[in-house]
């Protein structure tokens, strides 16, 4: 780990992955997220806990179980106010050996209102990326949402 | 048929303990009354005993009462608590939200104090008192603090009040012998809400809400015994829900719970709720704990914590975590449903609108979609308010006569 990436284009290709991911998740067209993920993908949201001095995991999931939290979605009740996910790559360490590249991203996520359109800063955090770059299309293989905020009112239901 | 200003406002046809008035939920005379007569005088959770593992650890707590506390372990490993206020000009003396202080020092002019609340140092004491006023003038006030029903640490700042065993009475006893292994706190987060406290607390006390939560309704409501699960009240408010068995393979991708907890049926739930704002939910795997901080009367911080088994192997511990933020995590199917819903009656019920009445009127034999819960709730609030709930004024009543 720590190597360049071979390629500047490698590392574009590598920051749109990231901004897709927004972009799919933003657009709720989980479809087009699950698809920019390896099939071996786990997403995690974590955040530290100073209140009790302990790391947590608030959410946990595979490839097929992230599709089945998207699926049940709609049976569930649910706030409708849009969110907007805006990351900014910090670092992407490349491992030709491993055909992966390790990404820190910032994240920032709004959320809007439906009624009035009034728009508040709703959490942030860090995408901490795997990325696996095999010659084809980059796919995200692990993203853990390391996040410092930690409280989010009455909550939402998509991850970020 | 839709009703007019005057049909709206008439009291509903039901007993008086089934309604209660919607001002009590947003009236600021009410609410500085709540703590007062409610808060300061009831038994509250603070902390767990698991987030102070060691001697000088502290954790600091916003009292419902309005009074910031400090929770320390002392060298002797008892466990205290004080006002979180400086005796000399009334700056806050711990500001993290926890620690380790073997003395306890205000930033502001470096008067000392120790876990004991003596007071160790005036700086500069003689110069400025004299002999006039002293360090064991200038002791913290101590709060009153235990330690039960599942190693959580209890305050009451009525220096008079009964003791937390007295206070508790039987309405742990579904509970207490699910207690007895030492739990260890996993799980935290808060939530404010611009709604009432009381409405976060019915939601607690009543299982009707139930057709909110896909995943109650598949795994809960369509499952036999779910309609046998019966409320218990006990004095002071309290109250129970007996346990069934919930079948969470019935929700798409779920599994049954494998990890457990001891003498608990796999599967079971039982809940608690202790008043006036504390709800104990035991359910397969996990231990939650929701505590209500009222900051207004349309305004509430909940305080959620997710427990399991001190013991725990961290292969339990993942499962229960797992088990845990499913439904309950800030991203788990249940939580968010409840406090949009309760958001929603913060929303409809703020200062000036004329929701009216708010109905507890099921009777189903006490059983699960009854809502003796809240009824039982109402009757000690109202006891202690010496308010009807209602009707906490007297002027509605009269106006609905003219």
């Amino acid at each position: 780990m720590g190597s360049n990436l071979p390629m500047q284009l490698d590392r574009i290709a590598i920051e749109e992955l990231v901004y897709r991911s927004c972009l799919a998740l933003d657009e709720k067209n989980f479809k087009a997220y699950l698809d920019l993920c390896h099939q071996d993908f786990r997403y995690t949201i974590a955040a530290h806990s100073p209140e009790i001095r302990k790391d947590m995991t608030w959410l946990d999931h595979d490839k097929p179980e992230l599709q089945l939290l998207f699926n049940n979605l709609p049976r569930h009740i649910s706030d409708h106010s849009p969110l907007t996910r805006h990351a900014i790559v910090y670092t992407v360490e490349y491992s030709a050996e491993q055909q992966q590249a390790n990404v820190i991203s910032a994240l920032q996520v709004f959320k809007t209102s439906l009624d009035g359109g009034a728009t508040e800063l709703f959490a942030v955090g860090r995408y901490l990326d795997t990325v696996r770059v095999d010659g084809g299309a980059p796919r995200l293989l692990k993203r853990v949402v390391k996040l410092q905020t930690r409280q989010f009112g009455f909550g939402y239901h998509i991850p970020f | 048929m839709s009703r007019s200003a005057a049909q709206w406002l008439q009291q509903p046809k039901l007993p008086q303990s089934h309604f209660v008035d919607s001002r009590i939920y947003t009236d600021e005379t009410i609410f500085r009354e709540e703590q007062q007569k409610v808060f300061n005088k009831s038994w509250i959770i603070a902390c767990h005993e698991s987030e102070l593992p060691g001697a000088f650890d502290y954790r600091t707590f916003s009292h419902p009462g309005g009074t910031p506390l400090i929770v320390v372990r002392g060298e002797d490993q008892q466990v205290r608590s004080f006002y979180n206020v400086c005796p000399h000009r009334g700056n806050t003396l711990l500001y993290d939200p926890v620690g380790n202080a073997k003395r306890i020092t205000c930033i502001f002019h470096s008067w000392s104090f120790d876990t004991r609340g003596n007071c160790v140092d005036i700086t500069r004491e003689e110069q400025g008192f004299q002999n006039r006023f002293c360090k064991a003038d200038a002791g913290l006030r101590e709060v009153r603090a235990e330690i039960g029903f599942g190693g959580f640490v209890w305050v009451n700042l009525d220096d008079g009040a009964c003791t937390l065993k007295e206070y508790i009475g039987d309405a742990m006893n579904l509970l207490d012998e699910h207690m007895s292994m030492p739990l260890e706190v996993f799980h935290y987060h808060k939530a404010i809400l611009n709604t009432n406290y009381k409405l976060w607390h019915d939601t607690n006390s009543e299982f009707y809400h139930d057709y909110l939560h896909y995943f109650n309704r598949v795994t809960g409501m369509l499952q036999p015994g779910y309609f046998d699960r019966k409320y218990v009240g006990y004095p002071n408010g309290h109250a129970s829900v007996g346990s069934m068995t919930i079948k969470y393979d019935a929700y798409e991708g779920g599994k049954e719970r494998g990890v457990g907890w001891p003498g608990l049926a796999p599967g079971g739930w039982i809940l608690i709720d202790i008043f006036p704002a504390m709800t104990y939910n035991l359910r397969t795997s996990v231990l939650r704990m929701d505590t209500s901080i009222p900051l207004g009367p349309n305004k509430l911080l909940i305080e959620f914590r997710g427990l399991g088994l001190k013991s725990d192997t961290p292969e339990q511990r993942a499962e229960r975590v797992r088990d845990h933020n499913t439904i309950w995590g800030p991203f788990g199917r249940n939580l968010h449903e409840d406090l949009l819903a309760v958001h929603g009656q913060g929303r409809s019920m703020r200062p000036g609108s004329e929701a009216a009445w708010v109905l507890h009127g099921r009777e189903e034999n006490m059983t699960i979609h009854d809502e003796g819960g809240m009824r039982h709730f109402y009757a000690e609030w109202s006891r202690r308010m010496e308010r009807k709930s209602y009707e906490p004024f007297p002027e509605r009543e009269m106006s609905v006569v003219a």
